[in-house]
């Protein structure tokens, strides 16, 4: 008799508790409408909020409000708690909230430096080789340790002679922008006085400031970094990296935020750091809360729940949802950092061929892929790289012209049995840059089959093919993209799109003509400001005359919020400030 | 009954065997492989390579299971090749997460399926029968995720009764001891915290719990309407006992046995369902730990916490072929 009784009783229960919590759940579109709704995006891009004392916060709209706890959504968790050991979005996200470079970006900006624990930007020797900082005095790591030139040649050290099982894939960035031990092109690294450190090069590197703005280069208290283990071969023994111990003992450093707990696969907390050295940019939240979300509906869900109050990225597709939702804002990021392309195999036919590649750019109607698929969050591309990228220049690339493309593949010469082309897409993945593939592929087949080509489709999955195998250039024609690592010429015309290993070109393209070569070799060598125009100018130009491949667009990937949030500044490469973030109830 | 429970466990072994065998190959044979989960967009030929020598990819394969396999029989479950950290910590962690989600379910179907199925069969012939047919079709057509989101989307986003996803507020922090939020919540002495754990774990539990709840429903119903044509059935209604007496005596009794047998082959059918509600609602368990492990290819946690889930399901069998003992002593295991 008890177990018959016990099945109501159970039913019963759910429906109390969920009848009890509606008193109690979090406000609804009625009462957040009420708060002041505004377009924070449109403000923000305007506001130039700076991690520097000189240039102060100023508010979105109407006076900041100190206080709250920001609910954040996230695509995917925290690898680990120490930047130098990630190189995934999501830890950075977090982790440059804690953690702070000598030298960081302009909040809103992808390439505007400015220093931070630095007090101003580096005086460089004439030969490029030497890079001496001034750093700030007084500021205090938060576990109340100084921060001062000792502790950033620690950090630097640490890094150049990392153990071998944690080069490559753990300390990956130090190791693409240095490289490690006896091969490093850093030469030392020293402390001259205690507000002095020296940094020596053995050839010159152009990107030296741009890439050390990474949170992969910020400072962490030397005291904490030891007592936490951080340097174990093995990262999973580490009680740092595995965040354990809360403030002070792990992810310490000098920013308005403190690490207070992580929670593997469930959320990252931190707090207010209450003495904050720049005190006219201190923190207005007393917390954020990182949450994972492996599921965009899920997540913009629990935005539209009031569960959280920000999520970092939403697909295009949602962003009318949440424009038409008074309580809720959708963020434009303003400045692109990512690069969408058709990638061309220039070893195989009819790709070898420049008015073939000319003709494909003439045919793309970029614009209508941006109004399909972007929500309008995107820029038809006139170049290999971003806009807002260091040394960027229009170069008149191919605009949509259906009949010119017609008439380039006629003059041609290419027989019609070269036109039919195998045009791979991947399967079964959104990117920034990519958010809808199949859609987009069809859009693109559309144009490309009005200008006279016949394609068959084919597709892999992302991690299950498609990336290694276009990175050795088994795919003719394809989808990719890449979401810059820092906005400088040398990361998206090198790293992401026309390496060369040795005197090879990358073997995705098998593109890369001496003349490029030598620009890039100037390019990444450059001595002075000019000399790096000139040179990543000339390197655009040869990009240019060949074409190689199709610059398709520059997306900024969207993100939403509850009307509330108030004075956040996106940016285009996700590593943003929330310093500047306040709520408005 | 001593015999019996060591041999079924022995027989376990070369199934679990079998099993790695097979998610083994299963596993490595899938294209791609974690260097690419490693590096993303950084994944160029030469620091793939790097990186599988590293893990030690590139051993033929046989000998990666042989090792595999020694690592298992010493007791050692593997490392994530993603974050190095050992199987064995990280399930610890994430699989009271699932537990409570999974009994949370089971509570629900059983407690609302064994009644609803009660209830038809009482009226067979009447239209309270036809309804709950078309509530248990329901239940077990429609995906987990789409009901998920579904009752995310009414019950959350426009009625804003009940949280959308996680175990417990963000803003709220509990220490955690047993890794169980509801046990947690009360050890912390925070009854509020409990309630709010309580409100998190609805939704899931109902969108996990729909198809076992259809499937109970049904047995139920069935074996309940079997048993009430039986003879001893009539001779009770015969000697004039109360219909209740009856119900609860001589049918239910009799009807347990096939809807015990269900319930216990449910848990692997939750365990599998767990996968897509944890995804779905965000919830910290062993579920969407896998996905995200298949996803990156980690080979270790794929197969290391598939095998665990193979021989709580087999444990589970066990103890329902036990619970059938006591519930019907005619049966006797030798």
């Amino acid at each position: 008799m008890t177990r018959t009784r016990f099945g109501a009783l159970v039913a019963a229960t759910m429906i109390v508790v969920a009848a009890c919590g509606g008193s109690s759940a979090t406000p609804g579109p009625s009462a957040a409408s009420s708060a002041a709704p505004s377009s924070a995006a449109s403000t923000a891009a305007s506001t130039a909020p700076s991690t520097a004392p000189s240039t102060a916060a100023s508010a979105a709209a109407g006076t900041p409000k100190d206080g709250g706890t920001l609910v954040a959504g996230l695509p995917g968790d925290m690898v680990l708690a120490d930047p130098s050991l990630v190189s995934d979005s999501n830890s950075s996200e977090i982790e440059t909230q804690v953690i702070q470079g000598l030298v960081g970006l302009k909040p809103g900006t992808n390439s505007q430096l400015i220093p931070v624990l630095a007090t101003a930007l580096p005086t460089v020797s004439a030969d490029g080789l030497t890079y001496t900082f001034t750093l700030r005095q007084g500021v205090k790591f938060h576990d109340g340790t100084d921060f001062n030139a000792d502790a950033v040649v620690y950090n630097y050290m640490r890094q150049l002679n990392a153990p071998k099982s944690l080069q490559n894939d753990y300390n990956y960035y130090f190791g693409a922008v240095f490289g490690f031990g006896a091969d490093s092109n850093l030469a030392s690294v020293t402390a001259t006085d205690p507000s002095t450190v020296v940094f020596k090069l053995k050839t010159p590197q152009s990107n030296f400031l741009l890439a050390t703005t990474l949170p992969q280069f910020g400072i962490q208290s030397p005291t904490a970094l030891k007592a936490g283990d951080a340097d174990n071969p093995d990262p999973s023994k580490s009680p740092y990296a595995q965040g354990q111990g809360g403030t002070g003992k792990s992810m310490v450093g000098t920013g308005p935020f403190m690490f207070k707990e992580w929670v593997p696969n469930d959320h990252v907390t931190l707090v207010k750091n209450p003495n904050y050295w720049d005190t006219a940019n201190a923190a207005h939240l007393d917390a954020i809360t990182f949450k994972p979300y492996a599921d965009q509906t899920a997540e913009l869900n629990a935005l539209q729940a009031g569960d959280i109050d920000w999520a970092q990225t939403i697909s295009p597709t949602d962003v009318k949802t949440v424009q038409s939702d008074a309580s809720l804002q959708a963020i434009d990021r303003g400045q692109s950092c990512n690069e969408f392309h058709l990638s061309l195999n220039n070893a195989d036919k009819p790709f070898d061929n420049l008015q073939i590649r000319q003709a494909i750019g003439y045919a793309l109607n970029k614009q209508s892929y941006i109004d399909a698929f972007y929500a309008g969050m995107a820029k038809p591309a006139d170049n290999f790289m971003p806009p807002a990228t260091e040394y960027y220049k229009p170069l008149n690339l191919p605009t949509y012209d259906p009949a010119k493309a017609k008439s380039l593949i006629a003059s041609s010469g290419v027989p019609a049995s070269e036109l039919n082309l195998t045009f791979y897409y991947p399967s079964d993945v959104s990117r920034p840059y990519m958010p809808d593939p199949k859609g987009l592929a069809e859009a693109i087949a559309n144009d490309l089959q009005a200008v006279g080509f016949t394609i068959t489709f084919k597709t892999e999955g992302w991690r299950t093919g498609y990336l290694s195998d276009s990175s050795v250039g088994k795919f003719p024609m394809d989808l990719l993209g890449w979401t810059c690592d820092w906005a400088g010429p040398d990361n998206f015309l090198v790293t992401d799109l026309f390496y060369f290993n040795g005197s090879k070109p990358n073997p995705q393209f098998n593109y890369g003509p001496a003349d490029l070569k030598a620009a890039f070799d100037a390019g990444i060598a450059a001595t002075s400001d000019a000399a790096a125009q000139q040179a990543w100018g000339t390197a655009q130009d040869i990009l240019a005359r060949d074409l190689p491949i199709i610059p398709i667009l520059n997306s900024t990937p969207p993100a939403a919020a509850a009307a509330y949030v108030q004075g956040f500044v996106g940016s285009g490469n996700l590593e943003e400030q929330f310093n500047t973030t306040w709520l408005n109830k | 009954m001593a015999k019996y429970i060591v041999r079924r466990i022995l027989s376990a072994i070369p199934v679990l065997f079998g099993l790695s065998i097979v998610l083994f190959s299963f596993i490595h044979l899938l294209p791609g492989d974690p260097a690419a989960a490693l590096l993303g967009q950084h994944a160029t030929p030469e620091l793939t390579a790097k990186i599988r020598q590293q893990l030690g990819l590139d051993q033929p394969l046989y000998v990666q299971y042989l090792q595999y396999l020694t690592q298992l029989l010493h007791g050692d479950l593997g490392k994530s090749v993603i974050n190095n950290r050992p199987v064995i910590t990280d399930f610890a962690t994430r699989f009271p997460g699932t537990v409570e989600l999974t009994l949370a379910a089971l509570l629900f179907a059983v407690g609302i399926g064994i009644p609803l199925g009660r209830f038809a069969a009482r009226h067979t012939q009447g239209w309270q029968d036809g309804v709950v047919t078309v509530i248990s079709l329901f239940g077990i057509s429609i995906p987990i995720f789409v009901l998920g989101l579904t009752l995310q989307y009414v019950l959350s986003v426009q009625l804003h009764w009940l949280p959308t996803s996680g175990r417990l507020d963000p803003r709220t922090t509990i220490p955690s001891v047993t890794n169980f939020m509801l046990i947690d919540t009360l050890l912390a002495g925070r009854p509020d915290a409990f309630v709010d754990a309580l409100r998190h774990l609805i939704l899931p539990a109902i969108a996990l719990g729909s198809i076992p709840l259809a499937i109970i429903t049904r047995i139920t119903r069935a074996s309940v309407l079997d048993v009430n044509n039986e003879d001893y059935v009539r001779t009770a209604r015969a000697k004039g006992l109360t219909e209740r007496r009856v119900d609860d005596r001589h049918i239910m009794r009799n009807a347990w046995l096939p809807v015990v047998t269900v319930i216990g082959l449910q848990v692997g059918g939750l365990l599998a369902g767990a996968v897509i509600t944890e995804t779905v609602f965000s919830w910290n368990g062993v579920g969407r730990w896998v996905v995200e492990a298949i996803q990156d290819h980690d080979y270790f946690v794929v197969q290391s916490s598939i095998l665990i889930f193979a021989f709580i399901f087999l444990a589970v069998n066990l103890i329902v072929d036990i619970g059938y003992a006591y519930l019907n002593p005619r049966i006797r295991y030798a």
